[in-house]
């Protein structure tokens, strides 16, 4: 398969903060709608990895394409405007902002005003709309900021650790989101939850200290004994 | 004190209070979204008074002079964006502040270059008083005061009303986050430069006919400013108006009580507030991003 | 340490000052060693600690009428007056210091800047009885002549200018080599780190401070001295950024970049207000220039390269 069918060909990056190198010859693929997982010890890279594809970070070396476009170079605002969402792990929306008007920033970066499908993942937010955000919990957040992601239909969501520090029940929510959204949108799911990740996953990447030490394709090798060893 | 010398010390506190908070809204935008120390707003601000001064002597229109003062300093503001802030937004705050610094030296050698060393008077647009509460005010202080309150209504509006204004404010929470939803942020760094040189050569334009136009005035007010931004807190837009309207009522009602002193007072104010907030009273911490 | 290699540098350094003055005026030589002195605290503590100060001033200010007021009121001898402006300035960083130095980093440049503001309204008009104003503090004549080094006398002055940057050069090179030096300088990267070592960064950057600022009131009452009068101009707003600029120029946090700074502005300022009137465009475009291009300032720049040549060369002298 040629890369200009992947949504993401990622081969050789190479990254480092200041002096010290983090992301050692790092090789990744995603296809249309595919889900792929990152696991890996805190540490491992998976975070770099996402914040350098989504165009926060640069790599030393090595090449980032999407459908043929490279991606290095690109500012992150213009990645994100080809249909490359990025979703940090910290949990942070604009707090003095309304909901309705994080929301709103979404529409006017994607030009998608249409919220319905935001809503029917995430029923709570249309309760929540006049909130200031800073009043949310954990849980509201995270919906919040997926929910500013899909708008203007993302072809790739890059998440970083969606389900940590969140409440079972919430999880299991997520869980349900991200296998109706990979109907529609390519994920790539950095997480430490084993259990939901293999229960998604068309793919998991195994990270560690950098590198790629494990990729599991097979639908049915996917289970969270095989994950144990890198983490 | 009589009640005359009192009310007349009000309004002249207020209308210097409404041209510091001109004066420092730039830097305290500036900071807020972008994390820059901008000092080379004190250069839009001289340049504001100075084409007040040609456009005013050229044009016998005081008003047309501030309205050409603002432009040509909004321009200018765009310009250093451009060529120098662009460049430097990743660094820590040293060097923006030295980095502005240079650009404000360097622009007070160019108005020494055009203009030459000699103070130069401006005509006020209104000569003529008003008389408030028993007491004749020059209507230009009220007119003063009235703009500052039309600006200040018109950056919350700007900023609560308008979608450009609140993926400025979340830029001031997160910058990182506003890019990832594929917002432009460097554009709006672009816009609220522009607004802040606007705003700066707009207090330059309005205070020139009350002072002397001279080559070093932007470096004279620099610590006033210091003084509003800190006590405010940077980055806070009601912190610079709460400030800025203390600031000057310390130093119009102090000078009425013991001038030399009056000057000195705000620095007074600005080392016990910080004693017990160290960032001000509405200031955000000044961490790089 | 290798004893000609810690000196060495210092010996060639001041060798080709000394060397300066056979070629360049008097005033000139005077004027670049006072400058360097006082822009060494500047230097000192952007390089070492990380704090910038636009109000270096005020403390130039402090030693400077220091040592005024006690010509001008009290005594003659020039010694004392110096040693007095010293300690005024000693006492005035101990106490400030501990209200500065907590405040994070740039809210302490601005406060300084409006300290720096504050003295210059002080000295102009609410002590205009005792400072006489924008008039100045004059007293030039009333200086004694002094043993040993006459310092009412320029050439003898620049004598003794010259051997006071050379001891304080010695006494910053040997507190670069002390562990209180290594602690600025971690200081500056990482707080936490040398918290958890057990150290206080509040102390250290106390001490800092107050070295610093001491060393610029020294410079205060050089001027005083060498120039026989005083006056708010000093500590104008205009003249806060001209340690910062001759640090930058220089080299922040190197050694001997207050020297070549100073050199180097102090030629420019010369040579262009002949030519120009209007050296500050030029000094303005510098500084950008210099932070966008590369802020490792003149010798900053150079001395990577020079030492790579000495270290080649001794190297090479080793391995025979």
């Amino acid at each position: 398969m040629s890369s200009k069918d992947l949504v993401l060909a990622v081969s050789g990056l190479n990254v480092a903060y200041n002096e010290s190198k983090v992301l050692f010859d790092v090789d990744l693929n995603v296809r249309r709608n595919q889900v792929v997982a990152c696991v890996g010890r805190n540490g491992a890279g998976k975070s770099t990895m996402l914040k350098t594809i989504a165009g926060f970070m640069r790599p030393t070396s090595g090449t980032i394409t999407s459908d043929g476009e490279s991606l290095i170079g690109r500012a992150a605002f213009v990645i994100a405007d080809m249909g490359i969402k990025y979703i940090p792990q910290d949990k942070k929306v604009f707090s003095d902002l309304t909901v309705r008007e994080n929301l709103e920033l979404g529409s006017y970066a994607s030009q998608d005003y249409d919220w319905m499908p935001v809503f029917d993942y995430f029923p709570k937010l249309k309760v929540l709309l006049d909130r200031k955000a800073g009043y949310l919990s954990g849980g509201e957040r995270q919906m919040l900021m997926i929910g500013r992601a899909i708008l203007g239909r993302p072809k790739m969501l890059l998440v970083d650790e969606p389900t940590e520090g969140l409440a079972p029940s919430i999880v299991m929510h997520l869980r349900a989101v991200f296998s109706e959204l990979a109907k529609k949108t390519a994920l790539v799911i950095v997480e430490q939850n084993l259990p939901l990740v293999c229960a998604i996953a068309d793919k998991i990447y195994a990270l560690k200290e950098g590198r790629i030490m494990a990729e599991l394709t097979e639908r049915a090798s996917i289970k969270p004994e095989m994950c144990e060893p890198y983490l | 004190m009589n009640a005359q010398l009192l009310i007349s010390g009000v309004i002249f506190g207020l209308s210097l209070g409404g041209i510091f908070f001109l004066m420092s809204i730039g830097l305290s935008l500036c900071f807020g979204l972008m994390r820059v120390i901008t000092l080379d707003q004190l250069l839009y601000y001289s340049i504001g008074a100075y084409l007040t001064y040609t456009i005013g002597l050229l044009t016998g229109d005081v008003w047309l002079g501030i309205i050409g003062g603002v432009i040509v300093a909004a321009m200018s503001s765009f310009l250093v964006e451009r060529v120098v802030f662009r460049r430097i937004y990743e660094r820590d705050l040293a060097f923006s502040m030295i980095t502005s610094f240079g650009v404000l030296i360097g622009g007070v050698g160019v108005i020494k270059y055009f203009w030459g060393l000699i103070p130069r008077p401006v005509p006020a647009p209104i000569a003529a008083q008003v008389n408030i509460l028993g007491t004749d005010v020059p209507s230009y202080r009220l007119v003063i005061i009235g703009v500052a309150m039309l600006v200040y209504l018109g950056i919350w509006i700007f900023l609560n009303r308008t979608i450009i204004g609140k993926a400025i404010r979340a830029g001031t929470e997160d910058c990182g986050h506003v890019e990832g939803l594929g917002i432009n942020v460097y554009r709006l760094f672009t816009i609220t430069f522009i607004i802040a040189g606007a705003l700066s050569g707009l207090a330059g334009g309005l205070y020139a006919p009350l002072i002397m136009v001279d080559p070093q005035m932007g470096l004279e007010v620099l610590a006033f400013v210091f003084m509003v931004v800190i006590i405010g807190g940077l980055g806070s837009i009601k912190g610079t108006l709460i400030s800025s309207l203390l600031v000057g009522q310390v130093v119009s009602l102090g000078s009425l009580i013991y001038a030399p002193l009056a000057q000195m007072a705000p620095f007074a104010v600005m080392l016990l507030i910080l004693l017990i907030k160290p960032t001000g009273l509405f200031g955000s911490t000044l961490q790089k991003r | 340490m290798n004893i000609v290699k810690w000196w060495w540098g210092l010996l060639l350094c001041f060798g080709l000052v000394a060397l300066g003055r056979v070629f360049l005026p008097l005033p000139f030589a005077i004027e670049v060693l006072i400058f360097s002195i006082y822009t060494m605290g500047c230097n000192y503590l952007l390089g070492r600690v990380g704090f910038i100060s636009f109000g270096q001033p005020a403390y130039l200010a402090v030693g400077a009428y220091a040592a005024a007021f006690y010509f001008f009121y009290l005594g003659n001898n020039p010694y004392l007056g110096l040693l007095i402006g010293i300690v005024v300035g000693m006492v005035v960083s101990l106490i400030i210091g501990p209200l500065f130095v907590r405040l994070r980093g740039d809210y302490f440049a601005l406060v300084n800047l409006a300290l720096a503001v504050i003295i210059f309204y002080l000295m102009q008009k609410v002590l205009a009885n005792v400072t006489h104003g924008d008039n100045g503090l004059w007293f030039l004549t009333s200086l004694t002549a002094t043993p040993i080094l006459d310092l009412t006398r320029p050439d003898q002055f620049f004598i003794f200018a010259f051997l006071a940057a050379f001891a304080l050069w010695v006494f910053y090179k040997y507190l670069d080599d002390t562990i209180f030096g290594a602690l600025c300088l971690a200081t500056k990267m990482n707080d936490d780190k040398v918290k958890s070592l057990g150290y206080s960064n509040f102390n250290i950057r106390l001490v800092a401070f107050v070295i610093a600022n001491t060393t610029t009131a020294f410079a205060g009452a050089m001027y005083a001295v060498y120039l026989g009068f005083v006056s708010p101009a000093i500590t104008g707003p205009e003249r806060a950024a001209d340690p910062v600029v001759v640090t930058i120029l220089g080299g922040v946090g190197t050694l001997y970049g207050p020297l070549v700074g100073s050199v180097v502005y102090t030629g420019l300022k010369d040579v262009l207000s002949k030519v120009f009137g209007n050296w500050e465009l030029v000094i303005g475009f510098l500084l950008v220039f210099i932070m966008l291009a590369g802020e490792r300032g003149i010798w900053g720049s150079l001395e990577p390269q020079l030492r790579r040549l000495f270290t080649r060369k001794a190297a090479g002298g080793v391995s025979q």
